[in-house]
C-alpha cells in the first residue's frame, strides 16, 4: 500500500478543502510536515485513520466535533455540510480512491457524532473508476486494522507497545501481521468441518464404522474438554505467576524501605521509653517537693528555732515526753497508769512520787538532746534536697531532649515510609510460599493434563487408523472417510506449520530488532523479544546479563525499533512461498507518525531519523519546529520528496506570528489575530 | 513432532496434491475473513474440501 495523496473536507481544524501530495518514488520516500503544537499533526494522524476504519485514537477529545468548529459556527441552523477525508493509494498493483463522508445538518450549536459512508473505488488504467461492492472489507484485507497500529502512530505513546500489560494485544496484532493468525483460525475451525463429515459416515457407514466413528467422536469430545480445561488452567498458571510477581516486588520494596522501617521501629520504642522516663522525672520531682520541699524554706528558720530553743531550755520550759503535770494527776486519781492503787504511805505511790522529781529535769533535757539533733540535721537535709532537686531538673532536661530529638527523628523516618505501604513482611513471605505450591500444584496439573491429552490424542489416531481398514461399502460414507482422512491431514500439517512459524518469525524478529536497535542506541544495551513477545532490554556487566530499566525515551528507541523490523518482516514474508501459495505482489505499507521523536535527546533523534529513512516504503512524519529541524532535516533531506506546514491561524490578538525557515525561505507557521482559528496545510517542497 | 530441523517447505513436501491443494485453500478463506472474528466458516472450508475430493 502506497498512499499518492490525502484530501480533508472541513475535518478538524482544517477547514475547508485541503489537500498534499504523498506521492514517492523508492529513494525519496519521506515527507516531512511541521506543525507547531495543536495545530494538527494528530489530526493529519487520525485522519488516515479514520479515512480507512472510521475511528481516530483515543488521545482525540471532543470526538464529535469533527466539522471544523468556524465552520459549524456560521452554519444557518436548519443547513447542511460535510465532513470528509480522501485518500488515493494503490496496493498490489491496483490504483484505488477512498472517501469517508458524513454530511451533517445543523440543529444546534452542538455537533452530534456524524455517521459517516465510506466509498471506495478502483480506478482502471484507462482512467475510469469501478466502485467496489464491500468497501470496509476490502480495506480491511489491504490492512488489516489490528495491525494499523504498526503503521499510524503517535511517537510519543509508541512506548505503549512495550509496556507490559499490552503484550497479550500485540501478540494478536504481529500473528495476524505475519501470517500466524490464520493458521491458528484454521486448526480452530478444521474440526467443525470434520464432524459435519464425519456424521455422515456415521450415518452410512455400517455398523462397524460408526462404532469407530463414535468412539472418535467421544474421543474428539474428550480432547476438546482437556484442551479447554489446559487453557484454564494456563490461564489460572498466568494469574498465579502475575500474583507472585507482585508479591515478590513487594517484598523487594519491603528490603529496600526494611531498614527504615526498622529503625522507625526502634525509635517508636525509644520514644516511648523517653516519655516514660520523662514522666517518671516528672513525678520524682513532684514527691520530693511533696515531702521535702520544706527543706528549701528552713535556711533563717533553723538558727531563729536554735535561738528559741536554748532560750526555752535554760528556762526548762522545753515540752518534754513526761511531764511532772501527768505524774501528778496520777497521785491525785490514787491509781498508777498499770493499775496499782497509790495509797498513801505506800510503796507504789513513794515510787511514782520519786518519778514526778526525776520527770522535770531528766524530760527537759531529753526534750533538748533531741531538739538539738533535729536542728543541726535540717542544713544537711537541706543541702541533700537541693543535690536531689538537682539530679532531678538534669534527669528531666535530658528526657526532655530524647523526646524531641526522637520526636523529630520519627516525623522525618514516618516522611520517608509515606509512600510505601507495605503489607507485613510476615504476610507477604507466607503469600508467596502459599503462591509458591500452588503455582506448583498447578503445574502439575497442566502436567496431568497435557498427558491426558496426548493420550486422547494417541487414542484419535488408533481409532482412525481403525476406521480407514474398517470395511465400508456404502460410497457416500466412503467417501465422507476420504475427506475426514484429508481434513485431518491437513490439520495436523496446519499445527507444525503454525509451530515452525511462530519458532522463525519470534527468531527473526528479535535478530531484525537487535540490528535496528544496536544502529540508534548509544548504549551498550540488547534487546530481547522473549517466546511470549515481550520486548525487554539487557545489559552484559562483566560477563553477567543484567535486565536494564527502561527511561521513557529507551522505551521509544526499543518500540521504534519494533515497528521497524516488524514492518521489514511483514514485507519479506510476502516474497517467502508459503503455503498460502504466492503471496506475491506489493505488500508494502507506509509508516505515518506523529510527534516522532518524543522526548529524545538530540543525538537519539537523529539516529532516530536515520533509521527512519530507512524504515518503511513510504514514510510521512509529523513534528513540530523545533523537533524537525536541524539533525532531523539534515538526516531525512536526502530522503525527503515532499516537506509541508501546517500554518495554525489563531483569532488571539497580538504579535504571536511565527515563521519557518526552511532552504531559506519563510514560510508561515502561526499567524495570530486572524478571523477564525483553523489549520492550513501548506506544501513547502 | 519436531520442529528443530523443519521447514515449512519440508512439511508441505510430505503432502499429497490433495493435502496441499486443501491446505492451501483452507488458508486462503482464514486470511480473506481474517477481520471477521465471529466469522463461521464452516460451510466455506466444507465446500472446500469437496472441491477436492467431489
Amino acid at each position: 500500500m502506497r498512499i499518492h495523496a490525502i484530501k480533508l473536507v472541513n475535518f478538524r481544524q482544517f477547514r475547508g478543502e485541503q489537500g498534499f501530495d504523498l506521492r514517492s518514488d523508492s529513494i525519496r520516500r519521506v515527507t516531512l510536515i511541521f506543525g507547531g503544537n495543536g495545530a494538527g499533526k494528530t489530526t493529519v494522524l487520525n485522519a488516515f485513520t479514520w479515512a480507512l476504519y472510521g475511528s481516530m485514537s483515543d488521545d482525540v477529545e471532543e470526538q464529535e466535533r469533527m466539522v471544523t468548529d468556524s465552520v459549524w459556527r456560521a452554519l444557518p441552523i436548519g443547513a447542511k455540510t460535510e465532513v470528509a477525508v480522501e485518500l488515493t493509494f494503490d496496493h498490489k498493483g491496483h490504483d484505488y480512491r477512498l472517501r469517508r463522508r458524513a454530511e451533517l445538518r445543523k440543529e444546534s450549536d452542538e455537533q452530534r457524532s456524524p455517521s459517516p459512508e465510506i466509498d471506495l473505488w478502483e480506478i482502471k488504467a484507462e482512467g475510469s473508476s469501478e466502485k467496489v461492492g464491500a468497501p470496509q472489507e476490502r480495506i480491511l484485507s489491504i490492512l488489516p486494522r489490528v495491525v494499523s497500529r504498526f503503521f499510524f502512530f503517535n511517537g510519543e505513546r509508541i512506548e505503549k507497545l512495550v509496556q507490559k500489560g499490552s503484550y497479550s494485544e500485540v501478540q494478536q496484532d504481529i500473528k495476524a501481521l505475519l501470517g500466524l493468525e490464520q493458521v491458528e483460525r484454521a486448526i480452530e475451525h478444521l474440526p467443525k468441518v470434520d464432524r459435519r463429515l464425519t456424521a455422515d459416515l456415521k450415518r452410512h457407514g455400517g455398523e462397524k464404522a460408526k462404532e469407530i466413528q463414535t468412539a472418535i467422536d467421544d474421543l474428539r469430545d474428550r480432547e476438546d474438554a482437556s484442551q479447554e480445561e489446559l487453557q484454564v488452567l494456563d490461564g489460572g498458571l498466568a494469574t498465579l505467576n502475575e500474583e507472585r510477581e507482585g508479591v515478590t516486588s513487594l517484598l523487594r520494596q519491603h528490603a529496600s524501605a526494611a531498614p527504615i522501617q526498622n529503625r522507625r521501629d526502634s525509635v517508636t520504642r525509644e520514644l516511648a521509653e523517653a516519655k516514660q522516663a520523662l514522666k517518671a522525672a516528672t513525678q520524682d520531682q513532684a514527691a520530693l517537693i511533696a515531702t521535702r520541699g520544706f527543706l528549701a524554706f528552713t535556711d533563717d528558720l533553723v538558727a531563729k528555732t536554735a535561738k528559741l530553743a536554748t532560750t526555752l531550755y535554760q528556762k526548762g520550759a522545753l515540752p518534754a515526753p513526761l511531764k511532772r503535770e501527768f505524774v501528778d494527776e496520777l497521785l491525785a486519781q490514787g491509781r498508777c497508769i498499770c493499775g496499782t492503787p497509790l495509797a498513801e504511805h505506800t510503796d507504789p505511790r513513794e515510787h511514782v512520787q520519786e518519778w514526778r522529781q526525776r520527770a522535770g529535769l531528766q524530760a527537759v533535757e531529753a526534750a533538748w538532746q533531741q531538739l538539738t539533733g533535729q536542728i543541726t540535721a535540717i542544713p544537711g537535709a537541706r543541702k541533700e534536697f537541693g543535690e536531689s532537686l538537682q539530679g532531678i531538673v538534669r534527669r528531666l532536661s535530658t528526657e526532655r531532649d530524647r523526646v524531641s530529638r526522637f520526636e523529630e527523628e520519627l516525623s522525618e523516618l514516618r516522611g520517608q515510609l509515606e509512600n510505601s505501604r507495605l503489607e507485613d513482611v510476615q504476610q507477604l513471605e507466607s503469600k508467596r510460599i502459599d503462591l509458591d505450591h500452588r503455582i506448583g500444584a498447578k503445574q502439575q496439573r497442566i502436567g496431568s493434563a497435557k498427558t491426558a491429552l496426548e493420550q486422547i490424542r494417541k487414542e484419535i489416531a488408533q481409532r482412525t487408523n481403525e476406521r480407514s481398514r474398517a470395511e465400508v461399502t456404502d460410497e457416500l460414507a466412503a467417501k465422507a472417510r476420504a475427506r475426514s482422512d484429508l481434513v485431518q491431514s491437513v490439520r495436523r500439517a496446519l499445527a507444525e506449520i503454525l509451530e515452525i512459524r511462530s519458532e522463525s518469525m519470534r527468531d527473526r524478529l528479535d535478530a531484525e530488532l537487535k540490528v535496528i536497535f544496536a544502529k540508534i542506541t548509544i548504549k551498550p544495551y540488547v534487546p530481547r523479544l522473549s517466546e511470549r513477545f515481550e520486548l525487554a532490554l539487557y545489559q552484559d556487566v562483566n560477563g553477567v546479563e543484567l535486565a536494564v530499566p527502561k527511561s521513557t525515551g529507551e522505551n521509544q528507541i526499543l518500540s521504534l525499533s519494533f515497528v521497524a523490523a516488524v514492518s521489514k518482516l511483514a514485507r519479506e514474508i510476502q516474497k517467502e512461498r508459503r503455503a498460502e501459495g504466492d503471496l506475491s505482489g506489493d505488500a508494502n505499507y507506509p509508516i505515518v507518525m506523529d510527534a516522532a521523536f518524543g522526548s529524545l535527546d538530540q543525538n537519539y533523534q537523529r539516529e532516530v531519523s536515520r533509521a527512519l529513512a530507512q524504515m518503511a516504503p513510504q514514510l510521512v512524519v509529523l513534528v513540530s519546529k523545533s523537533q524537525g529541524l536541524g539533525h532531523v532535516v539534515g538526516e531525512l533531506m536526502p530522503y525527503v520528496s515532499h516537506v509541508g506546514v501546517i500554518a495554525t491561524h489563531t483569532t488571539t490578538q497580538g504579535d504571536a506570528s511565527e515563521d519557518i525557515e526552511f532552504e531559506g525561505c519563510s514560510y508561515p507557521y502561526i499567524c495570530s489575530s486572524a478571523e477564525a482559528d483553523y489549520a492550513e496545510l501548506t506544501v513547502i517542497k | 513432532m519436531t520442529t528443530a530441523d523443519r521447514s515449512e517447505q519440508d512439511v508441505l513436501q510430505e503432502l499429497t496434491a490433495d493435502q496441499r491443494a486443501l491446505l492451501k485453500r483452507v488458508l486462503e478463506i482464514e486470511r480473506a475473513r481474517l477481520h471477521v472474528s465471529a466469522a463461521d466458516l464452516t460451510d466455506d472450508l466444507l465446500s472446500a474440501v469437496k472441491e477436492i475430493l467431489p
